[in-house]
């Protein structure tokens, strides 16, 4: 027993010399990270694509000004900024989605903005009146449809996947899915409320199982016939033909026909100087450069979106065909969302 | 200055402060809710019963099949004796490496490649008592193996068999044990958000972020976060009904002995199947996935596998140490202090644990980002508020087995309590120390919501990074991440064998 207790206090003593040593470790490197200062722009980013950071790194070989990226969900940044006020250190905020673009703009977390570059590469539909926030990509709601289940002559607008001869045939995704939501909302401006709660109602009552929690495993039950027809957002289906998520999906995926409804509703995803920004030229530089017409383009190609004008350039999209939007703008979609939401648990959207 | 640290009074103010600091984030949230937008008269809609439903029915379910998955699995490889009985009680640490979101993601998209719908209540219970029935295992296995050695060999002598000195002899000694095996685990699955969202499960913790955080409406959010507390509430308070009921006194080492059942033929068999059941199936699961995405790991680049990798160390290092030890002075406050207050306060403190990491970061986002709070501080502040119960439960275990009359002893003789932890508490409780610091290290390391909500820039972790590519379901990118997650989880699991095999 003695010579037991001799050896744990003598871990013990090891214990607490070690320990110092790991705290001034963790001390020096913390101040090692913040001893440089060089022109940067700080941005808090809803988008999550590693082809982001490329077209990031471009900037900062163009320019020499640093990019410091926080990426987390949106909802959580939108907090983040607003608890932090006007001791934000962030510099530029990235969403993705009208309805959350809107909500930001409206809880004064942008600043205006005059820049002639912004107005001429960003068409009007697809920026904020004021000049609050810009977008940066476009992206579609589409329809995948297996031509075995579903004849896709059946649908060519959204109205149409309320039809009954879909009865246990569609998928959609869940409710709290922000483009469900501005999907909707979209619907609710075009059609009206009461007609828009009736297609909901109508699509429940097709639903081939309950709601899918993501778009690429519905496309996937699409593809192996289990559901008829789904509603996706195009580029998640055009990464599985590129084979970003591996060649089972590639294969998968070219048993889906993508087909846009006509007129499509179309979602951004945007950005804008944040209010209390500390680098404000900095942080315009950056939104310029990414709006502009080649840069654009990257942004929206490795994540195989739309750029702001045009279908880009790229086979896997053209092969989809191209898409009339339905004019709706993006600050409209963001101001009907909470409207959007209730009428969606209104009628069942589970 | 020794004297005043010394005495008792100095011991209550140490809780106390730890006890605040633990309670800031709640209170800023109630703060909030109080003077907050959202409605006036808060109503529960169907959506706030379909999420008091799903949390009452994945605490249940969990709950039941993680206590007898967690009691086998401790009972057997404690007392029993079978062929591969150490590598397998050893593997029962491997659950605890992976955490939960990455399991039910990678089943999902496993399941949806196979054409097989995983989702709904059944799999979210699944799923849960996999990642969650290692605290009940870790626990009860201890007290298997410690106490109640001298009365099993008597009910033994006194010609007991093994079912009967399970069921009349260990299972009631070690019910406290395993009892606070289950509040934990449960108190996990009450604050569970990604895996359960994942699995289209309704629950409290969902319901509490969407409408706080997406709808703005605090007050309703408020609510909810109360249901959830009371339900919590009610998991700690019987897990100590049921402490206080079976209270043992028993002194560590001194009554081990080498007494054990041999098992045979298929009895072997059986526990084997058994023991190996959950840790291969847990093992399993990401490996089908990251099957998959073998043929995308080329393409990807592996430099910033180091920095995201010494992120997560460093903190999860810097936050166990500091978790461990204010859990410990908790504990020991608790033994001491004969304040009602002070014993309600280091009750409170461990509340942390029991909400979702996604509200707490909201907490202390609310309290600390106004006050330009250091993200770093406030991170770490977030995991020892989180994981304060999980250290703080197998101390108060650990030191209720130590019988008081030690302490009286020492007291009587002149020890304050300083001398008393130092020169007794910490040497006994070496072990559950170990085993604390190792749960919050690997706890940590997992964690997502929190270090999402919460980093400062470029201060990406591994579960970040994880957490991000997975949702851009690109497998092949998510897996360096992924694999050094479940390498550290494993260290930090296997570390604690010493501690296990010393006591068996």
């Amino acid at each position: 027993m003695p010579t037991q207790s001799l050896s744990r206090a003598s871990q013990r003593t090891d214990f607490c010399r070690i320990r110092p040593a790991v705290a001034l470790g963790i001390v020096s490197a913390l101040l090692a990270s913040c001893a440089t200062k060089t022109r940067e722009v700080r941005v808090y980013s809803g988008r999550h694509y590693s082809s982001d950071q490329a077209l990031y790194q471009q900037f900062e070989q163009a320019t020499g000004i640093k990019v410091r990226l926080l990426e987390s969900k949106d909802s959580s940044i939108l907090q983040r900024l607003q608890r932090e006020g006007k001791n934000s250190s962030a510099d530029v905020l990235i969403l993705v989605d009208a309805a959350r673009l809107a909500n930001a703009s409206q809880a004064g977390l942008f600043q205006p903005i005059r820049s002639d570059a912004l107005i001429r590469d960003v068409p009007v539909e697809l920026r904020d009146p004021n000049g609050l926030w810009f977008g940066l990509t476009r992206r579609v709601r589409a329809m995948a449809i297996n031509p075995e289940v579903v004849q896709p002559g059946l649908v060519t607008t959204y109205a149409d996947l309320a039809k009954p001869d879909l009865q246990g045939k569609l998928c959609l995704r869940n409710r709290s899915n922000v483009y469900n939501q501005s999907l909707v909302a979209d619907q609710m401006i075009l059609r009206g409320d009461a007609a828009t709660g009736q297609w909901v109602k109508g699509m429940v009552s097709n639903l081939r199982q309950p709601v899918f929690t993501s778009d690429v495993s519905l496309a996937r039950a699409v593809a192996k016939g289990t559901c008829g027809i789904g509603v996706v957002n195009s580029y998640y289906v055009a990464r599985m033909l590129a084979g970003q998520t591996g060649s089972a999906d590639k294969s998968l995926a070219s048993k889906i026909e993508v087909k846009y409804p006509d007129p499509a509703h179309v979602n951004v995803s945007g950005a804008g100087v944040t209010r209390h920004a500390k680098n404000k030229n900095e942080a315009i530089q950056l939104i310029e450069y990414l709006t502009s017409p080649s840069a654009a383009e990257g942004f929206a190609r490795g994540s195989l979106e739309y750029p702001l004008k045009g279908f880009g350039n790229q086979p896997i999209l053209r092969q989809f065909g191209d898409f009339r939007s339905d004019g709706v703008s993006a600050a409209q979609l963001g101001r009907k969302n909470k409207e959007a939401v209730a009428l969606m648990a209104a009628n069942g959207w589970k | 200055m020794g004297g005043f640290l010394a005495g008792r009074g100095s011991l209550g103010l140490v809780a106390l402060a730890i006890s605040i600091l633990a309670l800031v984030p709640l209170l800023a949230l109630g703060a909030d809710a109080l003077l907050g937008r959202g409605e006036t008269t808060p109503v529960l809609g169907a959506d706030g019963l379909d999420q008091i439903r799903g949390t009452l029915l994945l605490v249940l379910g969990e709950g039941i099949l993680g206590a007898v998955l967690g009691t086998a699995t401790g009972w057997l490889t404690a007392v029993c004796r079978f062929p591969g009985r150490r590598l397998l009680r050893i593997g029962q640490l491997i659950p605890l490496a992976i955490p939960s979101y990455l399991q039910a993601a990678s089943l999902i998209d496993w399941g949806s490649h196979q054409g097989l719908r995983i989702h709904g209540l059944g799999w979210a219970i699944a799923v849960l008592t996999l990642a969650n029935y290692s605290y009940v295992f870790l626990l009860s296995t201890e007290s298997f193996s410690v106490s109640g050695r001298r009365l099993l060999e008597a009910s033994r002598s006194l010609g007991v068999g093994p079912w009967a000195s399970f069921w009349r002899v260990a299972l009631p000694i070690a019910l406290p044990a395993i009892g606070a095996g289950v509040a934990l685990s449960a108190m996990e699955v009450v604050n569970e958000l990604g895996a359960v969202r994942l699995l289209g499960v309704p629950s409290l913790s969902a319901g509490i972020l969407d409408l706080w955080q997406v709808q703005g409406d605090a007050r309703g959010a408020a609510v909810l976060s109360l249901i959830a507390l009371v339900i919590v509430g009610a998991l700690i308070a019987s897990e100590r009904q049921l402490r206080s009921r079976s209270r043992r006194w028993n002194l560590g080492g001194a009554a081990g002995s080498d007494h054990v059942w041999p098992l045979q033929g298929w009895r072997a068999t059986a526990a084997q199947m058994c023991t190996a059941l959950a840790p291969l199936t847990a093992l399993a699961i990401p490996t089908l996935w990251l099957q998959q995405g073998w043929e995308g790991l080329s393409s990807e680049s592996w430099d910033d596998l180091w920095p995201l990798a010494s992120r997560s160390l460093s903190l999860a290092l810097v936050a166990s140490v500091i978790t461990c030890a204010g859990a410990l002075l908790l504990a020991v406050c608790h033994r001491w202090s004969h304040q009602v207050l002070v014993k309600h306060m280091s009750f409170v403190a461990g509340l942390g644990y029991a909400i979702p990491g996604s509200v707490l970061a909201l907490g202390l986002m609310v309290f600390g980002s106004p006050i330009m709070l250091s993200p770093l501080l406030l991170l770490v502040w977030g995991y020892g508020d989180r994981f304060m119960a999980v250290s703080k439960q197998g101390f108060d275990a650990a030191l209720e087995r130590i019988p008081p009359s030690i302490d009286e002893t020492a007291a009587s003789l002149g020890s304050d309590w300083l001398e008393v932890l130092r020169r007794i508490h910490l040497p006994l409780l070496s072990g559950p120390l170990l085993m604390g610091f190792l749960l919050v290290f690997v706890d940590v390391i997992k964690e997502l919501p929190i270090t999402l909500a919460l980093r400062p820039f470029d201060f990406d972790t591994l579960a970040v990074r994880v957490f991000q590519y997975a949702s851009d379901e690109r497998v092949g990118a998510a897996m360096g991440p992924a694999i050094l997650i479940i390498i550290f989880g494993l260290m930090a699991a296997f570390a604690l064998i010493p501690s296990l095999e010393r006591r068996s």
